[in-house]
């Protein structure tokens, strides 16, 4: 019995990990622009493929291809920013949440079709040679995939964390986010600042994609439900907390396995629940600022 | 005031033709096509109100449409009537909505907007996976079925529909809406009671919303239950009231008759669900450069036309 | 060196300021006067780059600043310390004074500067790693001062420093203005408290509702009857 609890507990902490790390991305694009992504998913679920196409098409195995896949979608996020948030990251605050949103939404209809296009809408996985493989320690199983999955989003958290707080252009994004305004006085340039950012989160997201796809499946519509565990995941941590981020999402993961024994296909709902117990008890999330 | 009176009875000519519709032409596709307008009026006039008036933007209204239409359909196919079963099911979408508001709406918008989506992803996978089996209206029913009753149920709805965003806007309710909208601190500090105007407009909006699934699910021969709570049926009313002006009495029709012809028209040319991608491409376009919608155009030539005399 | 001419601005709909003229010279300290919601903060912003003038110029050593991005503003020399004091109330007071130093030039010149800082403000350095939030207002405007300074300016622009302050901290604070001063950093200085703003400007210009209605040397304006009532009460200096 315990065992299995021990096993379950596992497992929810290699799905955490990835729930943590989806957030993240969403966390710090929210907390210095103000903008809610709610299209994070598809970014992931882009990575996810592109991670997909460099193992199938050119035999490069799927860890050795995140930096490639990270700097893509670095690019593509930043690209996108300029192209279509730059107008509304202007506004102010309550306007230009808004909009994001609404642009966020529309993304929603296009990159699933564009996905389907390129991809089909077949499910697909990233199945390097070690996929199934596994060792056990005390009884417990512990694949090397996810266990490859908790290295990566950790080792990315760090240096996420460090360059918050140890480079000045990070610095500068901590500054933004707590005062924009005067992080303009500064003389720091938002609007490169923003789509640094930008870029910075989506990056993030297509690592998480990779790594799903290592775990999971890559489907054309899986964009909403991942957006869906982000958005518990940043709530659950409070807004604009990021190493918060990634501990709140081995926090979900955890409470999914073990609710899975018991709930069975109404699993998901959990997420609704800790949503509406977070805003009614502790809405600035269990790390968040009041 | 020959303005207004030019509207009332441009408004009521188009009313009458409406009703008299069914009378006048046996033509099934132009039913059809009129019965869909309509309950897009009625759906996209409901997001309009928490939308478009309190400027709470609900991507989740797919929940409260799914609620209706489930609830409706499960009722009615019960042998409740039909009436009650719409009710029911109205009343259904209002609840749940409510339950999130109420704790979402004492904090800041983005709560609210994370929890809608939420409620109609959860929703929907939770249904997806319980009933898996589309619902089939079964024999009796499908023998005697005619799109006329559901025509007819279809306009009241639509025109229940206009008639409150009417009443909405010409109200003290609306007058707090739309500063709520506008400025939500400045309208705090007037002494605007915010909960209490969100609140009354979630309820409004999401009636509306359930009514118009319960509607769908009347009209509609066989239903997949998870479909109801499709990302669609939020993507649509939202699109629609975008296109055709947002806060506006007449935005949302114009704009469902606009979107109908030309969902129409791209499923004959483009393949598959590539039409949403477009629709998708557009609505980014719209928010972004012409965020008053159709609407505005046509002010803007009205003008045009009459300054030239 | 700052030459503003005819500016018009508005704030949304509202017009806040009426062709707003003035200058001020290398080296200067000049006051901005006025009552509340005058303008004059309107007016530090519009010169900061934080607003765009709907008519005239703002030209700063030759350049046209209006229309130019804040942060290029910052470059060619220009600082606000801002009415709320601009400061990153979860970040350290250090990090603070870092992020003031963003600029090129700034930059380069970070470990004198601060020496410079530390000096005005010794507290500041004791301070250094409190989140600047958890500091008290006087020390938080000497932050927001210190911060600006950082930037290494040739005109720092001041709003309200004295704004909530205790007499003694004012004091504190109007004695490193006037040391910045000394050391070739010109000064714009917004103020309400007259009396204070007036013992350290050379010049001043009064603002009431968006328009400029009268300026001259501080001595001047301290014996200056109208002045003395409007804002000066009848009491004798």
């Amino acid at each position: 019995m315990f065992k299995f609890l021990a096993q379950t507990f596992v497992n929810g902490i290699n799905v955490g990990a990835l729930y943590g790390l989806a957030a993240v991305g969403l966390s710090l694009i929210f907390g210095v622009m103000r903008i809610l992504n709610v299209a994070h998913g598809e970014f992931l679920m882009i990575g996810g493929y592109i991670g997909f196409w460099l193992f199938t098409l050119y035999g490069l195995d799927p860890f050795m291809g995140l930096p490639l896949v990270a700097i893509f979608l670095f690019l593509f996020g930043a690209a996108f920013y300029k192209v279509v948030f730059a107008r509304v990251a202007r506004f102010h605050e309550e306007l230009k949440l808004k909009n994001s949103l609404l642009i966020g939404f529309g993304l929603y209809l296009i990159f699933p079709q564009i996905a389907m296009v390129l991809w089909t809408s077949d499910e697909r996985a990233i199945s390097p040679v070690y996929s199934g493989k596994a060792f056990g320690i005390l009884g417990l199983r512990f694949g090397y995939v996810p266990l490859g999955g908790i290295l990566v989003a950790l080792i990315v958290i760090i240096a996420l964390q460090l360059f918050l707080t140890k480079t000045y252009f990070g610095k500068s994004l901590r500054g933004t986010a707590e005062n924009w305004k005067a992080a303009k006085l500064s003389g720091i340039d938002i609007d490169r600042t923003f789509m640094i950012t930008f870029g910075l989160g989506i990056s993030l997201a297509g690592l998480a994609g990779v790594l799903i796809g290592l775990i999971q499946e890559l489907t054309p519509v899986m964009g909403i439900p991942w957006t869906l565990k982000a958005l518990v995941v940043v709530v659950l941590a409070g807004m604009g907390s990021i190493g918060g981020a990634f501990i709140a999402g081995l926090i979900l993961g955890i409470v999914e396995a073990v609710s899975a024994i018991f709930m069975g296909p109404y699993t998901i709902a959990i997420g609704m629940l800790i949503f509406l117990i977070i805003l009614m008890v502790r809405p600035q999330g269990l790390f968040g600022r009041t | 005031m020959t303005d207004n009176w030019k509207r009332i009875s441009v408004g009521g000519g188009i009313l009458a033709l409406l009703v008299i519709l069914p009378l006048i032409t046996t033509r099934s596709d132009i039913l059809t096509w009129s019965c869909l307008t309509l309950q897009y009026i009625l759906l996209s006039q409901s997001w309009n109100i928490i939308g478009g008036y309190a400027g709470q933007v609900n991507l989740g209204h797919a929940a409260f449409f799914g609620l209706g239409a489930l609830t409706t359909r499960y009722l009615w196919l019960s042998a409740l009537p039909l009436p009650f079963a719409l009710l029911a099911g109205a009343l259904m979408a209002t609840a749940f909505a409510l339950l999130i508001g109420i704790p979402a709406f004492r904090l800041r918008g983005i709560y609210f907007v994370i929890g809608t989506l939420v409620l109609a992803e959860i929703l929907k996978v939770v249904v997806d996976t319980r009933l898996p089996v589309a619902s089939v209206l079964p024999a009796p029913i499908l023998a005697t079925y005619s799109v006329v009753p559901r025509y007819y149920i279809s306009l009241i709805g639509a025109v229940l529909a206009v008639a409150t965003v009417y009443g909405i806007h010409h109200s003290k309710l609306g007058l707090g809406m739309i500063a709520i909208r506008e400025n939500e601190d400045a309208a705090k500090t007037s002494g605007v009671n915010i909960l209490k105007y969100k609140l009354v407009a979630l309820a409004i909006s999401t009636f509306l919303a359930g009514l118009a699934g319960g509607i769908f699910a009347f009209y509609m021969i066989a239903i997949q239950p998870g479909y109801v709570f499709a990302p669609v049926w939020t993507f649509d009313p939202v699109i629609i009231v975008f296109i055709g002006g947002i806060g506006t009495i007449i935005g949302p029709l114009i704009g469902s008759i606009f979107f109908v012809l030309l969902k129409q028209w791209m499923s004959l040319y483009l393949p598959g669900g590539f039409h949403l991608a477009v629709f998708g491409v557009l609505f980014i376009l719209v928010v972004l450069y012409l965020p008053d919608g159709l609407i505005e155009v046509i002010r803007r030539h009205t003008k045009l036309i009459k300054a030239f005399g | 060196m700052l030459e503003v001419s005819n500016i018009d601005v508005y704030h949304g709909d509202l017009k806040a300021l009426w062709n707003i003229s003035f200058q001020l010279n290398e080296g200067e300290v000049v006051a901005l006067i006025g009552s509340n919601g005058a303008g004059k903060s309107t007016l530090l912003e519009t010169i900061a780059g934080l607003l765009i003038p709907a008519a005239g110029s703002v030209v700063f050593d030759g350049i046209r600043l209006d229309r130019k991005p804040s942060q290029r503003i910052v470059q060619l020399g220009v600082s606000l310390v801002p009415e709320d004091k601009g400061i990153f109330p979860y970040m350290s007071v250090l990090e603070n004074l870092e992020l003031g130093a963003f600029n090129k030039r700034g930059r380069r010149l970070k470990d004198e500067t601060l020496k410079l800082v530390y000096g005005l403000f010794p507290i500041l350095k004791d301070r250094g790693s409190q989140p600047a939030g958890t500091l008290s207002g006087g020390e938080q405007q000497m932050l927001a001062v210190g911060k600006g300074l950082l930037s290494r300016p040739k005109l720092l622009m001041l709003d309200e420093p004295s704004m909530g302050l205790a007499p003694l901290v004012i004091r504190n604070i109007f004695e490193a203005i006037y040391q910045i001063n000394r050391i070739g950093v010109s000064i714009l200085l917004v103020e309400q408290n007259v009396r204070i703003a007036l013992s350290i400007a050379n010049r001043a210009y009064i603002i009431e509702n968006g328009r400029i209605v009268h300026h001259g040397d501080s001595k001047n304006l301290l014996t200056d009857e109208k002045v003395r009532h409007a804002y000066l009460g009848t009491l004798s200096i």
